[in-house]
């Protein structure tokens, strides 16, 4: 029986360990493909203003301020991660 | 009608505990971190944040606004949109909150009670299925 349950918990640990590097692959995975979505997003929404006769540079300018949400919700981000430490 | 004592958990039954709530949570987190990004970042809402935009800046100009004021009150309406994060920067800042602290605190009470139950509520619908 004590083998039994050493092999269990042995089993276990190592589920554990996988499921937890899954977690950090798909976290890790997210983070950098967010730059690359983010920079999409803002193409199509440059491209919908520029549709409706704004100027190019007008359109980029404001498509900045969309993409520097993406700065602010990462830089808030890292200041919760520091304010725990 | 007696009740039965507590068993004590063997440390092999924890450790299938922990593997069970970090298999759930595992599933669960990336998911839900996927969705909001995709709620924002995604090319269709991109496309549809600009279509808005758009259409305020056309609606602008058709009233006969010049263009750089119109220009200008479209950046601003984006803007609204941006200042979402300097309210989250607020919220990360500690004491210094948007919302005061004895409430944050309540509040993040309530959201792990709230995790907790869904961690439980999964790790039941994985036993039954078991």
């Amino acid at each position: 029986m004590g083998k039994t349950s050493s092999l269990r918990f042995i089993l276990s640990i190592f589920g554990s360990g996988i499921a937890l590097t899954k977690l950090l692959a798909s976290l890790l995975l997210t983070w950098l493909t967010l730059g690359w979505k983010v920079r999409k997003a803002r193409k199509a929404f440059e491209k919908q203003l520029i549709k409706q006769g704004m100027a190019k540079d007008d359109a980029k300018r404001i498509g900045a301020q969309y993409a520097a949400l993406k700065d602010n919700i990462e830089n808030a981000f890292k200041q919760s991660l520091r304010a725990r430490k | 009608m007696s009740e039965e004592p507590k068993k004590k958990k063997t440390a092999a039954e924890e450790a299938e505990e922990v593997r069970q709530i970090l298999g759930a949570v595992s599933t669960e987190v990336p998911a839900l971190i996927k969705s909001l990004i995709g709620a924002v970042f995604s090319e269709e809402a991109g496309r549809n944040m600009g279509r808005a935009a758009a259409a305020f800046y056309k609606e602008l100009k058709d009233s006969g606004m010049p263009d750089d004021v119109a220009v200008k009150m479209t950046e601003n309406y984006v803007g609204v949109f941006t200042s979402l994060g300097d309210i989250l920067k607020q919220v990360g800042k500690k004491g210094k909150g948007v919302i005061p602290t004895e409430e944050g605190k309540e509040i993040g009470t309530k959201i792990e009670k709230v995790v907790k139950e869904k961690i439980a509520e999964k790790l039941r619908e994985k036993e039954e299925q078991e």
